[in-house]
């Protein structure tokens, strides 16, 4: 099942490359309709995955036995999420673009790669495999970035890459140590994930390692101060490059630090995290106090994620069921709202070929309909209760509080800042009169536009409303990944507060 | 006196290549006929001599088996016919045939001599075939030398192109003096040893313990340096760029990976069985040497403005991360990489020879831009390589790095993997340069024609990498097994 998962995009990669290069309007309704097969499969394994801690429908296969390689696929709670996330993004994706036409067949096919590298991400229990996709799909985000970017994409698209290059490198050396101490250990080498989280490390070993990772997913995520490729990728990349940039790359770090640190490294993971909690308050302050002055649309969205990420590792080293679980779903819900507000800022530049706040103003009476799905969507960036937003934030600062309690206080005016800087962007934007002659003719969104938003909003509003629908799935492997904490080193979780009860998931009474 | 017993099947391979040389030769002096027969025959003598290599391999694989493990020391311990010196051959062979594919364009224009080309592509990969076999260490120089003129001389072979010229002097003056620094350290090892094989001298300093091995360690130095000049190691690398722009393109690939190939062998073979004891003393040199190699081959890649020439510093940087494979103390991760990096190399060169088009002469990063666009094969096959050097997952490349990453790891040299890894992200870098240039610039080029011999050694390379970075197995386990004696 997860195999297929894995390999249909790759299966409808070839199947774009076999069409003839001249036939180039068939190339991007060809790949959309090749990127529903998988979305469909994804929403099949949603509907057939139990609630419970275990890795489920896992898949076995050896790949190079001496070296203990295996090919190694299961899914739970954590990744499930965001398994469909990136299924439901890569269709809308490729459905922004239209605008695309110089060469649409390889962009179609990095980008069913692309989707391809990251469901295997999500789905690799081996850590060879993990990091064979981890790498694997900055190729494709290269090419993205670098062919089909605005002006400076050779910069940014090269800085992406060296940038997370970098961090994997020397997450390579740690997984690599932690083959050879298996080796050392048992007496063969093994990367799976299972086998590894079961090593007996030295406290010195272990903190060293959870550097290691730790560095490779906070660039990718990226924590403070390690974002400043984000702003520049975000802004050269096309609209697709960054919806997936944003809703589904960045969270590879905010999954691999949940899913490989605090499981491999338990006893340095509660040592970090006060450091990890600082770098991200910083990051969701200091990404919202540059996303307020930003006079350019994109590079706002850009720093508003470096803000909301933040939440998302806060959440993560709170090391508590209300932060874990926030930091899942939230995961998810930036996923959507981040990858929605990209979309609408691709659709208003291909309208007037510029991001520039300063362009715009008055757009609300021009474009009553994207104005009204903006709003939509900066409400539930900002966590308005009833949309995803604000399920997501709420729990992470009630887990954190009860571990973190000066850390979530300043976290906090990261929303109020989110609402200042995403208002005042609004404000500028749609309020007011048209008084620039080029935004009086502007055309409101086409059906095949709203169709795209509209999946999306619907989604944004059923987490808002029905959180349970995923956080019953994602409780279980959160609750396993602090059984184990607590297990191995002297750090008890603390007993969520009254606060905490009202969305833990289980006990919510509407 | 007695006559040694002769096994022929020990140096079947050579004979037929000699042979096949010879031919060629004469053949062109009788009939004068097309470069197409003498390619025929120069192809014939490379498969004859793969043959009987598999014959070989058949033959160790049992006497290993049976533990008659001395029937394959052969000639009086001259050569020997061990899993190392077959899987180096193996490779030799390998790019010899996708080499003369890849130089053919090339070949085939120079007319009448193109029979003179062959004959040395052909002498020179018996010489190193020789070398990879030897056991005694003046067979091993007599290897090399063979290999090595003929090299030479096909650096020069467009002698009215002053580059080439230029190029060619440099190679043998500089590749003379390393010899003679070889075979320096030959006599010295003999001074301190009493013994030229390779074999004996493991024997000796496994029964005597050493109280000042001052002379053995010196000529062991020299040894080292005189090798890794012929392996462009890092400070012996400073003639690789200039050859490896100024060489006729079509054979650049070829001679870069076959000296490659028998250099690496040899030192493989020299520390990791003949003075293996004394590893305490050389290994810290030989991980500096590495470590320098990766610095300085990826720094000084990334700001080169030639594609040859960014090649030859990326052949700096990878002599490195081999030599962190014989750190690691193993010869499986060594020859993996060698098999995986001389196919790519070759095919690398055939797409800067296609690019360089007749006259040979431009091979700027310039002349690459927008070729993506104008020759998509070309520059997609060239992507996969580059991708593959580079060491990127899903390509062979990536294998091969991870394999001498965990041996030295494993061996205990920490600080060199982490400088290996940090030195693959900056050859990351100029990899991209060339991607980048190919794709992401918008100016107009003239297509690329691509001979249909290229074409071929592309889809071998290319097929390859991907094949190997996926199911690295196949070809793993028949390195695991190449062991030297």
């Amino acid at each position: 099942m997860l195999t297929w998962l894995v390999l249909l995009p790759v299966a409808g990669a070839i199947v774009v490359l076999l069409t003839p290069r001249a036939r180039q309007e068939l190339h991007l309704p060809l790949g959309i309709a090749l990127s529903i097969l998988p979305l469909g499969l994804a929403l099949y394994v949603f509907g057939v995955f139990e609630p419970q801690a275990q890795m489920q429908m896992t898949e076995l296969h050896t790949w190079y036995e001496p070296w203990g390689i295996t090919w190694n696929l299961g899914i739970d709670g954590i990744s499930m999420p965001m398994v469909v996330l990136t299924t439901i993004l890569v269709p809308v994706a490729l459905g922004a673009s239209t605008k695309i036409t110089t060469r649409t067949k390889e962009f179609v096919v990095y980008t069913l790669l692309l989707e391809a590298g990251m469901i295997g991400v999500f789905v690799s229990l081996d850590l060879f495999l993990f990091f064979v996709f981890f790498e694997a799909i900055l190729i494709p985000m290269y090419f993205i970035i670098g062919i089909w970017g605005s002006e400076r994409r050779i910069y940014a698209a090269m800085k992406f890459f060296i940038y997370t290059a970098f961090g994997s490198a020397l997450m390579l050396a740690g997984i690599i140590a932690l083959a050879v101490l298996h080796n050392e250990q048992v007496g063969s080498p093994s990367f799976a994930l299972a086998d590894l989280s079961g090593l007996d490390l030295s406290i010195g070993a272990e903190r060293w390692l959870f550097a290691a990772f730790a560095l490779a997913f906070a660039i990718k995520v990226p924590v403070f101060p390690l974002h400043t490729w984000l702003p520049d990728a975000h802004t050269e990349a096309p609209t697709a490059g960054s919806i997936l940039l944003a809703g589904v790359m960045l969270k590879l770090g905010t999954y691999g630090l949940l899913r490989f640190n605090l499981l491999l490294f338990p006893e340095a993971s509660v040592d970090a995290i006060w450091i990890m909690g600082i770098l991200a308050v910083i990051g969701i302050v200091y990404g919202a106090a540059v996303a307020i002055v930003q006079p350019d649309l994109k590079k706002l969205v850009a720093y508003s994620s470096v803000s909301h990420l933040g939440f998302i590792v806060l959440g993560t080293f709170a090391l508590t069921s209300g932060g874990l679980q926030g930091a899942v779903i939230q995961n998810v819900n930036h996923g959507l709202t981040t990858g929605a507000l990209f979309l609408l800022v691709g659709m208003i530049y291909e309208r007037r070929h510029t991001k520039q706040i300063s362009e715009f103003g008055g757009l609300q009476k021009v474009m009553p309909v994207f104005a009204g799905f903006f709003l939509f969507m900066i409400f539930a960036s900002i966590g308005l209760p009833g949309l995803n937003g604000f399920v997501g934030e709420f729990l992470v600062l009630i887990g954190s509080f009860t571990t973190l309690p000066t850390l979530a206080i300043i976290a906090a005016s990261g929303v109020i800042l989110a609402a200042i800087y995403l208002l005042w962007a609004y404000e500028r934007v749609f309020t007011g009169v048209p008084d620039k002659e080029e935004n009086e003719t502007l055309t409101d969104l086409s059906v095949r536009e709203v169709s795209l938003l509209a999946p999306l909003a619907t989604l944004v509003l059923l987490l808002g409303l029905y959180p349970n629908i995923l956080l019953d799935k994602i409780a279980p492997s959160t609750e396993a990944i602090l059984d184990r904490i607590e297990a191995s080193t002297d750090y008890v979780v603390p007993p969520p507060g009254r606060l905490g009860d009202v969305f833990v998931a289980g006990e919510e009474d509407e | 006196m007695i006559t040694p017993e002769i096994s022929w099947l020990a140096i079947l391979p050579e004979i037929v290549l000699a042979l096949g040389a010879a031919g060629v030769l004469l053949v062109e002096v009788q009939w004068k006929p097309e470069s197409n027969v003498l390619g025929t025959i120069a192809a014939g003598s490379v498969l004859f001599a793969a043959a009987f290599s598999v014959l070989q391999w058949a033959q160790a694989a049992d006497s290993v088996e049976f533990g008659a493990t001395g029937d394959l020391v052969v000639f009086s311990g001259l050569v020997l016919m061990d899993g190392l010196a077959i899987f180096g051959r193996f490779a030799l062979l390998a790019v010899t045939a996708v080499g003369l594919l890849a130089g053919w364009k090339y070949i085939d224009s120079l007319g009448r001599r193109s029979a003179e080309a062959i004959a040395l592509v052909l002498l020179a990969s018996a010489g190193f075939s020789i070398m990879v076999a030897a056991n005694n260490l003046v067979m091993m120089f007599l290897g090399l030398e063979v290999g090595s003129i003929a090299l030479y001389v096909l650096a020069g072979m467009s002698r009215e192109r002053a580059r080439s010229d230029e190029a060619a002097i440099k190679y043998f003056l500089l590749g003379s003096f390393a010899s003679a620094i070889f075979i320096y350290g030959v006599a010295l090892l003999y001074a301190g040893t009493g013994e030229f094989e390779v074999l004996g001298i493991r024997q000796f300093l496994g029964s005597f313990v050493v109280f000042s091995p001052a002379v053995i360690l010196i000529g062991l130095g020299l040894v080292v340096v005189g090798l890794g000049f012929k392996v462009s190691a890092a400070p012996f690398h400073s003639w690789a760029p200039d050859v490896y722009q100024g060489a006729p393109a079509g054979v650049v690939g070829y001679m870069a990976a076959v000296a490659k190939i028998a250099g690496f062998v040899a030192i493989t073979r020299i520390l990791l069985t003949g003075v293996q004891a004394l590893d305490a003393d050389w290994l810290p040199v030989v991980a500096g040497i590495a470590a320098l190699s990766m610095l300085i081959g990826s720094t000084l890649a990334l700001v080169q403005g030639d594609v040859r020439r960014m090649l030859a510093y990326s052949g700096v940087a990878h002599a490195g991360f081999i030599l962190t494979g014989v750190v690691g103390g193993t010869t499986e991760g060594v020859l993996f990489y060698l098999a995986v990096y001389s196919l790519q190399l070759v095919g690398a060169f055939a797409v800067a020879a296609a690019v360089s088009g007749p006259d040979n002469s431009e091979s700027s990063l310039e002349s690459y831009r927008g070729l993506g666009r104008k020759s998509p094969f070309l520059a997609g096959s060239f992507t996969v390589l580059l991708l593959g050097m580079a060491g990127l997952p899903v390509t062979s490349g990536f294998i091969a790095k991870f394999g001498v990453f965990a041996e030295a790891w494993t061996n205990g040299f920490r600080w060199l993997v982490i400088v290996a890894v940090l030195a693959s992200v900056i050859a990351f870098a100029f990899y991209l340069r060339i991607i980048v240039a190919m794709y992401m610039d918008e100016s107009e080029v003239p297509a690329v024609d691509v001979p249909p011999t290229s074409r071929w050694v592309l889809i071998v390379a290319v097929g390859t990498t991907i094949l190997w970075g996926i199911l690295p197995g196949s070809l793993l386990s028949l390195a695991a097994d190449a062991l030297p004696l």
